[in-house]
């Protein structure tokens, strides 16, 4: 299929109510959850996945995906309003955005937050179509031992999510790859840790495991703490971002996009360390570098362009090699699965419409984020009245009906309410959960691969660096490891 | 009784770990997974794997014995509002709801129990606005019920005793 046919293969697709309203509503019910702090982006998606599962596969993909670039954008709002990033990544926007709204000028601050994202966004989407597709055509060319190499390479992605200990990262990792052994084995078909119960053999759903580790937690932390989210909207003030704010930021806006869109790429680096590395490399350029920190319109812009840089990015390994790039990619991964479809290189030729269509849904997204952000700027008074004593309840009713709904299997509703317990035992150790989650993806396909690879070799263990790919991603798992010891080694120095 | 806790966090979670790691290659391995008998090759075997993961786990548990014991910035770990027992005792009451919600959805259905569900945990949480938590305890169960009943196509649950169209 030519380019050309693909891309009218992709219109046909996508060029319909349904797909471009699915898309609009996963942009709100994104800005909205990443408003509300302690709901996140992550739990939006989270929570919006069991809505996809009636919908077309196109359309329920780009409704998460609607889901995930409005949840960055979103995160914002409260992080310059009231001091609390709605998402870990705009932990960043705090910084300039939140002096800025000290001083009467949020609504400034929340405006060049909008452009700078709605920017970034423009260049994050055009990197994936670029790269995306020369990435997959080189990843056909894979078998077991390089999948191998590539996954054991992405398991890496555990040291950027760990936080601040990667002892304890890689101690949620294991407790990941553990449960995703529970099942029937994928080789001989003997039980493993299924204890006689056929609810156990199929493995544990990854809905469940997933909505209970990130969505529940929050809901026992309510009654841990019920009245700790109680917190203030402030005004947005008079004065708003002018076009010439905007072209002063341009520079730092593109190259905090860039930024994102080669962090993103990488798996597990996500949104955080983005923003934070466009908004330091924007003040070290600035020729206003001393009025960083104290409400500096060029920050938020860097910030902003740093995260959502990222958003399209993180989905070049996802669709290209079936990897996902961070945590909310790795629930996207759960939505195309759900659906029939397995992310990866086969997919550029086997659903090669959805891909196109997904890249159309994504450039159209921009705009739609635009239109929707500048609604939710004014409105977000409004959504930050929910109360939460009222919307966690929600939260708990919404996440039974929808593990349910999966395999449509009272037993996993039981799945996900033990794994927010161990979701939320995980926080108060202070053991993240995304290296649990992604461990949890990533396990099988590791086992799969490395078991295929030996029956192929006949158990011979060069098979795993028999030819230059594998050398390439055994280089990258030795290098990301080793930057891993030094930035340990850094941090116990400072 | 946290910060003691914490102030040797990883030592403890080390020692978890290793106990665990222990229990999963010599008890759980050999019983919960069946690995037939004629498997000329070790790695292809069933039980590879887990003993690899029981293997990283022994490190794992080691290392954070051995490494530097970090002490809590708690910034991360949410403070109790009040203190004693009183924050334990309501994880306790929720854990009660959970669990009477397991116990109620076969029988009383999906939908009255989800609203028992979110009027006891709207009440719990202590809400400020509670005929807003009485009608939303009632309109969400609605709405989700009849999304995934009648859109998505889901048998959700009806009980033993009123059922819905």
């Amino acid at each position: 299929m030519s380019f050309y046919d693909s891309i009218l293969a992709g219109i046909s697709l996508v060029g319909n109510v349904d797909a471009f309203l699915s898309l609009f509503i996963g942009i709100v019910v994104g800005v909205i959850g990443g408003a509300i702090p302690g709901l996140s982006a992550t739990m939006a998606v989270a929570l919006t996945l069991p809505f996809t599962f009636p919908m077309q596969p196109i359309n329920g993909i780009l409704l998460l995906l609607g889901v995930y670039k409005g949840g960055i954008f979103g995160g914002s709002i409260p992080a310059i309003l009231i001091k609390t990033p709605g998402t870990p990544a705009s932990s960043a926007t705090i910084l300039d955005g939140y002096p800025l709204a000290e001083k009467g000028q949020a609504g400034k601050a929340l405006g060049m937050a909008l452009w700078a994202s709605c920017t970034a966004d423009v260049v994050s989407n055009l990197s994936l179509i670029l790269f995306a597709g020369w990435l997959a055509s080189f990843a056909l060319n894979f078998g077991p031992p390089e999948f191998f190499a590539l996954i054991f390479f992405s398991l890496t992605i555990i040291a950027g999510v760990s936080g601040d200990s990667l002892l304890r990262g890689t101690l949620s990792a294991v407790a990941g790859l553990i449960l995703a052994t529970v099942g029937l084995d994928l080789v001989y078909g003997t039980n493993r840790f299924t204890f006689g119960d056929s609810n156990l053999m199929g493995g544990l759903n990854f809905i469940a495991v997933l909505i209970g580790l990130f969505a529940i937690p929050e809901v026992i932390a309510m009654a841990w703490d019920p009245t700790g989210h109680l917190g203030k909207a402030r005004s947005l003030g008079k004065s708003w971002v002018t076009f010439r704010e905007y072209k002063d930021s341009f520079f730092s806006i593109i190259r905090g996009s860039i930024i994102g869109v080669i962090l993103g790429s990488i798996p597990g680096i996500g949104a955080a360390p983005s923003a934070f590395l466009s908004y330091s490399e924007a003040r070290r350029t600035s020729k206003n570098k001393e009025n960083f920190g104290k409400g500096e319109i060029e920050g938020v812009a860097a910030a902003e362009a740093g995260n959502n840089g990222v958003a399209g990015a993180t989905l070049i390994p996802l669709l290209a090699l079936g990897v996902p790039g961070d945590v909310i990619t790795a629930i996207i991964i759960g939505a195309f699965m759900i659906h029939g479809l397995q992310p990866g290189p086969m997919m550029f030729v086997l659903n090669v419409d959805i891909i196109y269509g997904l890249f159309i849904g994504l450039i159209v997204s921009s705009v739609m984020l635009f239109a929707v952000g500048s609604v939710a700027i004014r409105a977000f008074r409004y959504v930050a009245d929910v109360p939460k004593r009222i919307l966690m309840p929600a939260v708990l009713v919404l996440c039974i009906y929808g593990v349910f709904a999966v395999n449509n299997n009272m037993f996993d509703v039981g799945v996900m309410f033990a794994m927010g317990w161990l979701g939320y035992l995980m926080v108060r150790t202070r053991i993240p959960a995304a290296p649990f989650l992604i461990a949890f993806i990533l396990g099988p396909l590791l086992e799969d691969n490395f078991r295929q690879s030996m029956l192929m070799s006949g158990g011979d263990v060069s098979v795993f660096v028999r030819g230059p790919i594998t050398w390439a991603f055994w280089t990258f798992s030795i290098i990301a490891l080793f930057a891993i010891y030094k930035s340990i080694r850094n941090a116990k120095t400072a | 009784m946290l910060k003691v806790l914490f102030k040797g966090l990883n030592r403890w979670l080390g020692v978890f770990t290793l106990i665990f790691s222990a229990f999963f290659a010599f008890y759980a391995i050999p019983n919960w997974v069946y690995s037939p008998s004629n498997i000329r090759n070790i790695v292809l075997s069933p039980t590879f794997w887990p003993y690899v993961l029981a293997g990283i786990l022994a490190f794992s548990g080691v290392a954070l014995i051995i490494t530097k014991q970090t002490p809590s910035t708690d910034q991360d770990t949410p403070a109790p509002a009040i203190g004693g027992m009183r924050p334990y005792m309501r994880l306790v009451i929720l854990a009660i709801i959970m669990g009477s919600t397991m116990y109620l959805l076969p029988r009383l259905g999906m939908v009255w129990t989800t609203m028992l569900t979110f009027v006891a945990t709207a009440f719990f949480f202590g809400t400020r606005y509670p005929k807003a938590a009485v009608v939303s305890a009632i309109l969400v169960p609605l709405i989700l019920y009849a999304f995934f009943a009648h859109v998505a196509g889901v048998a959700i649950p009806q009980g033993n005793f009123v059922r819905l169209p």
